[in-house]
């Protein structure tokens, strides 16, 4: 038991210096880009003194390392600074902000998982018919279309032909929770369509795999059937193999939910984002990346943690396969 | 209630397969055989010759690209060949056991040993505890000492021959009629393979199970199997008992794959590979000390796996190293190559060392040519050759080892398993070195292979003047080729000196065991 909490504390050792690091290089890609925070809260009309006199009064004037640390400091308490553009501290922007994009990405997620695993199990026990051919041409196909373009196909579909979803509508969690996963449904699986067709492209070629495995003909010649062998053999070992496919679409259906939720009009991190960029509004776009950047870090650690549970070759420090 | 009579009957099964381009290829010709209830059947030849596809066949277990053209298979007097896909499946768990070749991931790797054995017994009757019952005794039964541990383990933490036994054991619970063993023990090593033989052969004379065997080692079978049946591009060739097929052959196709298996060294025309008088010392170790490291979590440690190794290897000579699965042969051979960091010690090399390995499949780059391989060995050595240069120098290698220009051009999948080893003895002589290390170059070959490889081997010896060592299970072609040998027991060298002389006369318990399993002809 001993050794489990020792690598358990590893494990969140790493984690920690990983959230350093990346905290880090979003300090200083943010310090070294052109342009100036104070000139930018002041307006083109000010004199250099004032300038000058603002960037005293933010630190601005003070070393790199003197400001990463302080900045660092005030970060680990949550204190992102305040917004220059909406004037309110950057940690409360995200929070209201936060449950529109994760939400989304759970959502996508379940649709991945739900729609893909059974899809793959589907195909991969004929290879090459009809069925197989067609759901492999459908992903393709999907895989191929920019999420923002499918948004707009499906808004025009679900919104303006079978009126079953009003576009733009959103209510926040706190006020009606079922409405609030209901206005949340089509943008997430307007993210989720394409990363289905990838997940489904990856697990159906490891099922195939497997399915002519050594231990799938052991299991064969054990007499079960060919669903208990699914079910038993193939589905847990793809599984192993999934899980970082899994995690790294994770990631990308966060970076997808920035795009839809401007076509979706949905208050999210994404438009906070993209509205931070275009009026250089530093401390907020920080707070963000920043914010981004350790979920995408929480993920992988949860990909590491949920792999070495099912497989017991990667407990014992052995690769998979 | 045990089926009396001829269990399995096979009258004029035809087979075909089909090609990549979809034409059928008749695998197996006209095959009429039998099982009698309770008695082991050998069924022994080439790779290619239809043995699998025989087994196959038998438990429904053929690709989609296998047809069965005509003929029947008659089990316990019900024609198979008329059965569901499904009857079939029903059957196999019931009364059709089979296990295979390799059974190193014939286990699924997620599951305990428990948990992949409790399979056989749930879909057949639910009891958990009296299931784990019978599970720890049938582990004890095939040998292990401890079964509540093994149980718990995942297979992964097992050996080759543990595999094989649990795999075994697997077989055993569904208490089958019929026992199909796709050379069971090609991949093990001597003693183990001897202990698994013994183990079929306590299973038939206690359980009543039939045993089809199936084997390219005519030899290794004489003791074991009731009756043995030859088998040479999918037809039958020879079909008696074992006693008049060792006997008097009839087909001239038995008497060849009996005298390879037999590895006779005069008639295979080789002799042991022996220093002259003065020669320099090539290869040397001197407290040599290595293993592997692990991670156990991000906790690395290092398991010891030879101890303190001392040996010299003169100019010319042929060693053997020789040692039961497990005791640090391939640890010892990876540390002389510097793939593997010695803990303590040093290795001497006089001039370059190159290395044959056991599986010539996965040794070879599946996406390139023979040419490219030979490129790449003549980069890794140092030397370089002008374009001109090169062509007919690449020839004359392949000439050496028995290919010919046509193989320069050919892919790994493109040339058979004997081809490809020779491919790869052919990639250490383009290095030209002072000696090759060979570690178990013949174990993944048939006997014919098997037979053109040693005699390549020992005339690269004894021709050219390159130093061997030469690691393997198998005595018979140590004492063929090597004049002397190392005996390695546990990590450690335990006995050394000229091989005839250990051979007749040894001190070490490792090669009293190692001599013991090859009384029993494996």
């Amino acid at each position: 038991m001993g050794s489990t909490v020792r690598s358990a504390l590893i494990k969140i050792c790493e984690f920690l210096l990983t959230a350093l690091l990346v905290s880090f290089f979003t300090f200083v890609v943010f310090s070294i880009i052109p342009g100036d925070t104070a000139r930018v809260m002041l307006g083109p009309n000010a004199s250099e003194e004032q300038v000058q006199a603002l960037r005293e009064e933010l630190g601005l004037d003070a070393p790199l390392a003197t400001r990463y640390i302080s900045w660092l400091g005030d970060a680990a308490k949550g204190d992102f600074g305040k917004s220059i553009s909406f004037g309110q501290p950057v940690g409360e922007l995200i929070a209201s902000r936060l449950p529109v994009t994760l939400g989304m990405s759970l959502i996508a997620l379940i649709f991945v998982l739900v729609i893909s695993f059974p899809m793959a199990a589907f195909c991969s026990r004929n290879p090459g018919d009809l069925t197989d051919k067609t759901l492999s041409t459908a992903g393709h196909i999907l895989f191929a279309i920019p999420p923002f373009a499918l948004s707009m196909m499906l808004i025009l579909l679900f919104s303006k032909c079978f009126h079953i979803f009003a576009a733009g509508r959103y209510t926040a969690p706190s006020a009606n929770f079922g409405a609030y996963l209901v206005s949340l449904l089509l943008p997430s699986f307007c993210i989720a369509l394409p990363k289905i067709a990838m997940t489904f492209k990856f697990l159906r070629a490891s099922m195939i795999e497997y399915s002519r495995g050594d231990f799938v003909r052991t299991a064969k010649s054990h007499g079960l059937s060919d669903l208990r062998i699914m079910l038993r053999h193939i589905i847990p070992n793809s599984a192993v193999s999934s899980v970082t496919v899994i995690s790294l679409v994770l990631s990308d259906i966060l970076g997808g939910s920035l795009i839809v939720e401007q076509v979706f009009n949905l208050p999210g991190l994404g438009r906070l984002l993209l509205s931070a960029i275009s009026r250089r509004d530093f401390p907020l776009l920080s707070g963000i990346v920043f914010y981004l950047a350790m979920i995408t870090v929480l993920l992988y650690f949860l990909s590491d943690v949920i792999s070495a549970m099912i497989d017991p070759r990667i407990r014992d420090g052995r690769a998979s396969t | 209630m045990k089926y009396k009579g001829h269990i399995l009957e096979v009258n004029n099964l035809c087979l075909s397969l089909c090609n990549s381009d979809g034409t059928p290829v008749r695998i197996l010709n006209d095959l009429t055989f039998n099982v009698r209830s309770g008695e082991i059947l050998g069924l022994i030849g080439d790779s290619g010759s239809g043995k699998t596809m025989t087994a196959l066949a038998i438990s429904g277990l053929l690709s989609e690209f296998a047809k069965i053209d005509s003929g029947d298979i008659i089990f316990e007097g019900e024609d198979l060949v008329k059965k569901s896909a499904k009857e079939r499946r029903m059957l196999l768990g019931e009364k059709i056991g089979i296990i295979f070749q390799d059974p190193s991931s014939a286990l699924d790797p997620l599951q305990t040993v428990e948990s992949n054995l409790s399979e056989i017994i749930s879909i057949r009757d639910g009891d958990k505890e009296e299931g784990h019952k019978r599970i720890i005794n049938m582990l004890k039964t095939v040998g292990f000492e401890d079964p509540e541990q093994i149980a718990k383990r995942y297979p992964h933490r097992l050996s080759g021959g543990q595999r094989q036994r649990v795999l075994i054991a697997g077989a055993a619970l569904m208490n089958p009629s019929l026992l199909i063993a796709d050379e069971p023990t090609s991949s093990l090593d001597t003693v183990t393979s001897m202990s698994i033989m013994q183990l079929l052969h306590e299973m038939c004379q206690e359980m009543g199970i039939s045993i089809l065997f199936i084997s390219h080692n005519l030899n290794a079978v004489r003791n074991f199997c009731d009756r043995v049946m030859v088998m040479k591009e999918g037809t039958i060739v020879d079909y008696d008992t074992s006693w008049d097929i060792m006997g008097q052959p009839k087909s001239a196709f038995t008497a060849e794959l009996l005298m390879k298996s037999r590895l006779d060294p005069d008639k295979l025309g080789i002799s042991q590979g022996r220093s002259q008088e003065g020669a320099p010392s090539v290869l040397s170790a001197e407290g040599l000390s290595a293993g592997y490291r692990y991670a156990d979590f991000r906790n690395k440690k290092t398991n010891a796996v030879i101890h303190d190794i001392n040996f010299e290897i003169l100019e010319g000579d042929c060693v053997g190293l020789i040692g039961s699965s497990g005791c640090g042969k391939t640890t010892l051979v990876k540390t002389i190559l510097g793939l593997n960091n010695p803990t303590s010690g040093t290795v001497h090399k006089n001039g370059r060392v190159a290395a044959v390995f056991q599986d010539p499949v996965s040794s070879l780059n599946p996406a390139h040519t023979v040419r490219w391989h030979l490129k790449e060995a003549l980069k890794a050595s140092g030397r370089t050759l002008s374009k001109t240069e090169q062509e007919p120098y690449f020839l004359k290698i392949l000439e050496d080892v028995g290919l010919s220009a046509k193989h320069l051009t050919r892919f790994p999948h493109q040339m058979s398993g004997g081809q490809r080893q020779k491919a790869a003895i052919a990639m250490c002589l383009v290095q030209e070195p002072s000696v090759i290390i060979a570690d178990e170059p013949f174990s993944a070959l048939d006997a014919s292979s098997q037979a053109s490889i040693i005699k390549l081997l020992s005339d690269i010896n004894t021709k050219k003047g390159t130093t061997m060592l030469i690691v393997s299970h198998n005595l018979r072609v140590i004492r063929a080729m090597c004049s002397k040998v190392l005996v390695m027991d546990k990590g450690k060298i335990v006995e050394s000196g000229d091989t005839d002389k250990i051979l007749e006369n040894p001190s070490a318990e490792a090669t009293h065991k190692l001599l013991k399993a090859r009384m029993y002809g494996v």
